[in-house]
């Protein structure tokens, strides 16, 4: 603990202040909060004061600001891009909505949102999932568990999986890093899987037999696109690789990402984007609000840098319930590096030299890997507990609306991850997080 | 009578009600009035959402406000149809609203109100609203007949369920002032443990409706069931096809603590229910 520390615990408010009206907004006014306009004047309302102080009091506040500004841009290049090229694919055709199939789309899609993302592999699949459920009474539990498998817990692997780990990568933690997190990845994944088998088994033979149709074969429209997508994991892979500590890296890699999407959008057809109801509008509103959310962070993580080992959370598995228990009902990205910088204060307190600036430090230190291994875990397997605490969740129930689903209200959906993920969860942090 | 409202929302109990308020502006003869509503603050309501998800729900309000336009001109035409062809005025009523509120600031301007008893006007957001038609029963001020999805076979006789109380006796003079006492014999039943006092109470509610011009027959029902289950049974017997009934629907919590006759009646009567509070 560095007891010279100018930050004290107010230093957290205006990050904890900004997500909690981000949380509230949508639920208050929401008409207000439609328009990316005010969305861009709140994050403004919070982060300029910040930006303020920090230039005023901070005597490293500039290169604090400089630091977060390069990050907020790499990071929103990457979710750009990712948006842009995985909008170009089309799954077309239909597959028999079985529980073997339903399973079967779910495993695929649990793999590829360590690929393509999370938003890209909910946004790929969902469609093609609806469709096959289209005959079936009962479909929620199939959006349920898409959620809890493609749309979040499916992205650990690695730092293109979910936007935390990304942020974690932008910090230093190698590209690889995430693939030690195989065992947890792989016994939830089963483990949900296993239950989606039997549920979906239980309750398809309540629904009526399917009517009989002449069935589209499945095709990839767009698949040039995988190309664009690996253009943007090499980049990402050879830019953690063998570019860290390259001053042009940052902008190398925001250049590739922006090229990369162009490409994309120069090139898949208008179709593949009307099928996917492709616009910029969901990613200009996740440029707006996390632009505050990047410049309030700035205070908070410095405090929990020095002061971390004073809030008495210290072992793993505290760290995986606690960042999981914030990321349920905040976003899982910032609370992703909050934590991670609380495990550095928490390595710094017994003797270590971590910077929050490296978060590749911190995996290599005995004792920050298994933190770190904690906090990528509680933030990206909790980030499933509500609609709100992971980017595609909402976006998947939306969809599924439309496709006139009745999805269960915020806590109803809650009650299904308590009574289904939290108990999968707390299996796992017995094994690896004790 | 003039009018009577015809609240549609496509499901089976709605179906049900169509035919029955159709039958009733035949007889009557009344004008029959269908509304529809959809309801815009349920569906575009504020929720939780997650960062890149306002955009989503904005395509996701849009689509689910579409579809309940294009389902609500659906039954209104076949509602307007079905009146046509059964050689009744009908009209139609589109209104984007608040469920509960439209249909209350309608019910005051028509005579009647008829509701499919499972009625669910929050059809594009949820499987099941009971609260929206119980808060109608308890603010209608008009009186409102419930019908089931499922009709048991009945003739053209009316139980008026009469406790004595100022609620069963505006049922009375509403269900007097309606016209539909010329459909068939009315029977005023009360439920009490002492069949004297039983038979005195209807026997009063006889004479208010004697007063109104309407002859009735006083039915004492003494019974080791419960209110609501005597009530039924001696419906059955008579072979009544409308209950009579001055009362609305309390909360669930009241429910819960207090019981309700009202309630237990309207959700497993086989015939339709006049109510009104």
């Amino acid at each position: 603990m560095n007891d010279q520390s100018p930050w004290s615990v107010l230093a957290i408010a205006p990050l904890l202040g900004y997500l909690l009206v981000i949380a509230a907004l949508p639920l208050v006014f929401a008409r207000f909060w439609d328009h990316n306009r005010n969305k861009l004047i709140v994050a403004l309302a919070a982060a300029v004061p910040v930006a303020i102080y920090l230039l005023a009091r901070s005597p490293d506040g500039a290169d604090r600001l400089i630091e977060t500004a390069r990050e907020y841009a790499a990071f929103m290049a990457l979710l750009g891009a990712l948006f842009a090229i995985t909008a170009g694919v089309y799954l077309r055709g239909d597959l028999p909505g079985t529980p073997a199939v339903n399973t079967a789309l779910l495993a695929v899609g649990t793999v590829l949102a360590s690929v393509i993302g999370t938003t890209g592999a909910s946004a790929l699949l969902i469609r093609p999932v609806l469709r096959a459920n289209a005959h079936r009474r009962y479909r929620r539990h199939v959006v349920v568990f898409f959620i809890f498998l493609v749309s979040n817990g499916g992205g650990l692997l690695t730092p293109l999986g979910d936007p935390p780990l990304f942020l974690g990568f932008l910090r230093g933690v190698p590209f690889t890093w995430t693939l030690h997190l195989v065992a947890p990845w792989a016994m939830v994944s089963t483990a949900l899987l296993a239950v989606f088998a039997v549920v979906d088994r239980a309750i398809s033979r309540r629904d009526p037999p399917p009517p009989p149709r002449i069935r589209e074969p499945l095709r990839i429209e767009g698949a040039w696109n995988l190309v664009w997508l690996i253009g943007i994991v090499a980049t990402v892979v050879a830019i953690g690789s063998y570019g860290r500590g390259w001053s042009a890296a940052p902008l190398v890699q925001i250049g590739a990402m922006v090229g990369f999407a162009a490409l994309s959008i120069a090139t898949t057809p208008r179709r593949i984007h009307e099928a996917n109801r492709f616009s910029w509008a969901p990613i200009l509103e996740v440029a707006a609000v996390f632009l505050g959310i990047f410049v309030t962070m700035v205070p908070a993580l410095a405090f929990l840098h020095d002061r971390g080992a004073s809030l008495g959370i210290t072992r793993p598995w505290e760290l995986f319930w606690l960042s999981g228990a914030l990321s349920s009902v905040l976003d899982n990205a910032p609370t992703y590096l909050t934590f991670a910088s609380l495990a550095t204060g928490v390595v710094n307190a017994s003797g270590g030299q971590l910077s929050v600036h490296d978060l590749g430090a911190l995996a290599a230190h005995p004792t920050g890997r298994e933190l770190l291994a904690a906090v990528s875990c509680g933030s990206v397997f909790m980030g499933a507990m509500t609609y709100i605490g992971n980017g595609p969740n909402f976006m998947v129930k939306a969809i599924a609306e439309q496709h006139h689903v009745r999805m269960p209200s915020f806590f109803g959906y809650t009650l299904w991850s308590l009574g289904i993920l939290a108990p999968v969860l707390a299996a796992v942090a017995l094994v690896v997080f004790r | 009578m003039n009018e009577i409202l015809v609240c549609l929302e496509g499901s089976p109990s709605t179906e049900r009600a169509a035919g029955v308020a159709i039958e009733l502006a035949r007889t009557l003869p009344a004008t029959l009035v269908g509304l529809a509503i959809v309801d815009e603050p349920d569906i575009v309501a504020g929720s939780p959402t997650s960062i890149g998800g306002a955009s989503f729900r904005k395509d996701r309000n849009a689509a689910l406000l579409d579809d309940a336009h294009r389902r609500a001109r659906g039954w209104l035409d076949d509602f307007v149809a079905r009146g046509r062809a059964a050689g009744v005025a009908v009209r139609a009523l589109e209104i984007t609203g608040s469920a509960a509120e439209m249909i209350l600031a309608e019910v005051p301007r028509h005579d009647l109100t008829v509701l499919g008893r499972d009625v669910n006007f929050r059809f594009e957001t949820q499987d099941h609203d009971r609260h929206t038609r119980d808060r109608i029963l308890r603010r209608a001020g008009k009186p409102i007949i419930l019908v089931p999805e499922q009709l048991a076979a009945a003739g053209p006789a009316v139980m008026i369920a009469y406790d004595g109380s100022p609620a069963a006796t505006r049922a009375l003079q509403s269900f007097a002032a309606c016209g539909l006492a010329r459909r068939g014999d009315v029977h005023v039943a009360t439920v009490d443990d002492d069949g004297a006092n039983a038979f005195e109470t209807a026997t009063r509610g006889c004479e208010l409706l004697a007063q109104l011009g309407i002859r009735a027959v006083p039915e004492n029902v003494v019974s080791s069931e419960p209110t609501a289950a005597a009530l039924l049974s001696r419906r059955a017997r008579i072979g009544a096809g409308l209950i009579v009934l001055g009362g609305y629907i309390p909360s669930a919590l009241s429910r819960l603590v207090w019981g309700s006759v009202t309630h237990e009646v309207v959700e497993r009567a086989t015939v339709p229910v006049f109510l009104h509070y």
